[in-house]
């Protein structure tokens, strides 16, 4: 496909879009006046709620139709597998893991008991039992297996084996009876609890199927079943899906009599919500201000768990060994790359890229997670361009020649390259050049190259030569636990940071002896190492995004927490 | 004529090969793979993308990878899609129902459009209709369907609330019902319309401008002096004269049918091939991106191959052998 003529389309929608929800704001009905704010009260509607009524929940992007948590990709089927499936323990808001479903019992974090609540129904009408959890777990460790979550498996004793089909089940997995499961992973972790598979899967649904044909089954992409407040009614791939209300859900009758799902295009979003043809979107940030002004509709944000940074390439990853060498000289001193940092102003970056819907990050953690060190604890760097030229001339970069930029120390000419991706998001360049400009502002001479999106991760996985500094986002999940992305022996480790104190802290904090069961011993280690990070800064942190989402004013009873919505047998609407 | 037939579509089969050559090759030139995009630390790990990798072979030398692909598609076997996991042949086959919709309604609202307008410009031209047609027209060549599609969604579904906006069926109606079929239709009208109307401009100009350069002809002179009706000399003898040039955009229409409307499938989120495709190349998708490919190549081929066909039994003048 040609880029061009998509920037410029998407441009043109853009500008469309903005003019098509200045145009419909006015027609939309009179209600409540109510903009901003962090997040909805429950409180705030009747107590109870209404019951019946249907919410109309819109999706800016299609679905894939993988409607089976072992087997999806993407997040839009994920947020249509939560509205009917569950999982067999929930998240808090301080992304502690509740017993939900299944509550646990371990004594040493390596032997775990879990006990199943009794009568919890599938919506075909057949019991949940520990079975149902050990097939999938089974099914996800099948060699045939084509989805990616095989790690969450791994770790139990007897899996691997399993898997090389020198077992055929699973040792660490022991039925005790129908509502409870005995789980043995191969060592005591900390976070065993938090990485192990948690969906169940349907055995009765699934009979008779060959791992290899589940993912094209009609049982994960048409009828899928699960356990939670809705049951799939009806599915047009695409465009639509039809959920109603499961009375049989173990937490209680849903108070919405269905859910429909509609998928529209972005330029017709705003558009939508005016007219109150959908009622809960999440929104990206560009559409925020245009849904502040609606009057039906409330804008709610809730802290996200990504972050984007810029990263110095330091080093090269050998794939052979997993091993990481700082060989790369141009970014090897730290007080250019502080420099570098002071240069920026994150704050206008984010205002003007972000509408305001983030705010600067310190360290590598969102600052929501319970692990985050406060800033006041790490090495921050505050746009200063006074200390970023000190800094710059303490490194022994001086402009030598009088062209306004700085040479490096050996007096030869020093130009900044940053790389960023470019998709059909017309304000990525912008923004790349932005950063760049903070640079050139503070006499670091810099230049931008954007690399097609598919092409940019593989240049930077491979440390590609043309990959000096690099722009980049990662998003964490409940588990706090950064190794994957910060070890030393690890291929996402982009900018190639090698440091022995920062492995032997990560391993430290998982490591059952050193912290116990203790979550503040376990904080604190994580507090030391993210301030070692911060010192070191092998990434400039630039922000961490607010989640955006619109909920129209009939909508009670939906609130949102870092760890995403409520659940959906609590929503309602009101007539 | 049948052994023309038979020999076009013989020189149809190194065409394909070539074509398919280049396609694959186009495909595998692409950067990343399928599996690049997902560099997710929460759910996958580098071993399994590794893993994957060999599973689909992309760590085959490309003339093994190659043949593999030819020796599937020939036996009718696509592949399976990597986004979608399931047999693309099943996954075209989902979309291709709302795509013929689509495209047969857009083709029916070309034509009717065209011959009216170009019939009438034709038979009056240079008055005041010719011209307002003719601004007409290319203020329609000169719109991109984009524009129109978000103005349309905006002055037909959010202002005066005639149309739907999104999607090709209302939610929760039986399949096979009147209503379904009433709702199908009331979903389509308005893609279509934005796709056929704005594709009116060059069909409606070749046929006005074939319809005056015949009425000047020898034939159209002795029918004139032989006494015969005015509407008659234009409706038979002038009219079939002046279809074979719209017999050539007839090839390639057919090909258009299937191939959907990338950008309007996408504005009026229409599930169809078009949105498919574009999907399929963000993702870098080989499976369904060659697919749908080969079969546009093919119906382009064929369509030709029909317009060809067509020349001779519109005007026996033109002799195929």
């Amino acid at each position: 496909m040609k880029k061009k003529p998509l920037q410029l389309l998407m441009i043109m929608l853009l500008i469309l879009s903005a003019f098509l929800a200045a145009c419909s704001s006015d027609s939309s009905s009179e209600n409540e006046n109510e903009t901003g704010g962090e997040t909805t009260d429950g409180e705030e509607g009747s107590e109870e709620g209404a019951s019946g009524g249907t919410l109309t929940y819109g999706f800016e992007s299609a679905p894939e139709g993988l409607f089976n948590p072992a087997f999806y990709g993407i997040v839009t089927d994920a947020d249509v597998i939560d509205l009917f499936d569950e999982a067999l323990f929930t998240y808090d808001e301080n992304l502690q893991p509740e017993p939900g479903i299944a509550s646990w019992e371990t004594e040493d974090n390596k032997v775990f008991t879990f006990k199943f609540e009794q009568g919890v129904m599938w919506h075909d009408g057949v019991e949940l039992t520990v079975e149902d959890w050990v097939f999938a777990l089974e099914t996800i460790a099948h060699p045939d297996y084509d989805g990616s979550r095989y790690a969450n498996v791994q770790t139990i004793e007897g899996a691997p084996a399993f898997r090389e089909g020198e077992a055929d089940s699973i040792s660490g997995l022991n039925v005790i009876d129908e509502y409870t499961l005995e789980i043995t992973f191969d060592e005591a972790r900390v976070n065993n609890l938090v990485n192990v598979w948690s969906y169940p899967m349907s055995r009765a649904q699934f009979e008779g199927i060959e791992v290899a044909d589940m993912s094209a089954s009609e049982q994960v992409r048409q009828n899928p079943v699960g356990l939670g407040a809705f049951k799939v009614e009806n599915i047009v791939p695409g465009e639509s899906i039809e959920l109603v209300k499961f009375e049989d859900y173990w937490r209680g009758e849903p108070k919405l009599d269905g859910i429909n799902i509609r998928v529209l295009d972005s330029s017709t979003v705003v558009g939508a919500l005016g007219q109150g043809d959908i009622d809960m979107i999440s929104l990206a940030p560009v559409n925020g201000e245009e849904v502040e002004a609606l009057d039906n509709v409330e804008l709610v944000t809730y802290p996200g768990l990504s972050y984007y940074y810029v990263g110095f390439k330091l080093g090269t990853f050998n794939s052979e060994t997993n091993e990481i060498t700082e060989d790369k000289e141009k970014y090897a001193d730290p007080n250019l790359r502080k420099a570098m940092a002071h240069a920026i102003n994150r704050q206008e970056w984010i205002d003007a890229f972000f509408f305001g819907y983030g705010s600067p990050v310190d360290g590598p953690v969102p600052s929501s997670h319970w692990i985050a060190a406060d800033s006041a604890d790490l090495s921050t760097y505050a746009y200063d361009p006074e200390k970023a030229k000190e800094l710059l001339a303490e490194a022994g970069y001086e402009d030598v020649n009088g062209d306004g930029f700085v040479e490096d120390p050996n007096g030869d000419e020093f130009v900044a390259k940053f790389s960023h991706y470019q998709t059909t998001n017309p304000t990525f360049e912008t923004r790349a050049q932005a950063i760049v400009q903070y640079w050139q502002e503070v006499g670091i001479q810099a230049e931008v190259e954007m690399t097609e999106v598919n092409l940019y991760y593989d240049m930077v996985e491979k440390d590609d030569p043309a990959i000096e500094t690099f722009f980049g986002g990662w998003s964490t999940g409940a588990d706090p636990d950064p190794t994957g992305l910060w070890g030393s022996d690890q291929i996402w480790n982009y900018p190639r940071y090698k440091n022995e104190e920062s492995d032997k802290l990560l391993a430290d904090a998982l490591n059952i002896e050193v912290v116990g069961d203790d979550e503040e011993a376990r904080a604190e280690i994580y507090k030391e190492w993210q301030q070692l990070i911060s010192e070191d800064i092998p990434m400039i942190f630039i922000a961490e995004l607010q989640e955006i989402a619109a909920l129209s004013s009939r909508v009670e009873n939906v609130t949102y927490d870092v760890s995403g919505p409520n659940l959906p047998y609590e929503w309602s609407v009101k007539e | 004529m049948l052994k023309y037939t038979i020999r076009r579509i013989i020189g149809m089969i190194p065409m394909l090969l070539l074509i398919s050559i280049v396609v694959f090759l186009l495909a595998k030139a692409m950067p990343g793979d399928s599996l690049s995009g997902e560099i997710d630390p929460n759910n996958t790990n580098p071993e399994y993308i590794a893993e994957m990798r060999e599973k689909l072979g992309y760590n085959d030398p490309l003339p093994v990878q190659y043949f593999d692909w030819v020796k599937g598609f020939v036996q009718g076997d696509f592949g399976k899609s990597t986004r979608y996991k399931m047999p693309v042949s099943d996954l075209i086959m989902e979309r291709i129902p709302n795509t013929v919709f689509l495209g047969v309604s857009s083709l029916l609202i070309t034509y009717i459009l065209a011959f009216s307008m170009g019939i009438f410009a034709g038979r009056k031209p240079y008055t005041i209709g010719d011209h307002v047609i003719g601004g007409l027209n290319y203020l329609g060549l000169a719109i991109p369907s984009f524009i129109a599609g978000v103005f349309a969604i905006y002055i037909f579904s959010f202002n005066l609330g005639w149309t739907p906006y999104a999607g090709s069926v209302e939610v929760g109606l039986q399949e096979g019902t009147l209503d379904y079929w009433l709702s199908r239709i009331h979903h389509v009208i308005m893609p279509a319309i934005v796709l056929g109307a704005l594709a009116t401009a060059s069909y409606t100009q070749f046929l006005r401008n074939d319809i005056i350069e015949n009425s000047r002809k020898d034939f159209v002179r002795t029918a004139r002096a032989k006494g015969t009706a005015t509407s008659k000399i234009y409706n038979v003898h002038i009219l079939r004269n002046s279809i074979i040039p719209l017999i050539t955009f007839l090839g390639f229409d057919i090909a258009t049918i299937i191939s959907g409307a990338i950008i309007t499938e996408t504005i009026f989120t229409y599930p169809g091939i078009g949105q498919l495709f574009l999907n399929s190349v963000t993702t870098n998708d080989y499976p369904t991106m060659m697919a749908i490919t080969m079969l546009l190549s093919l119906l382009t081929l064929v369509g030709n191959l029909i317009a060809d066909i067509l020349y001779g039994v519109v005007d026996p003048r033109i002799r195929l052998d």
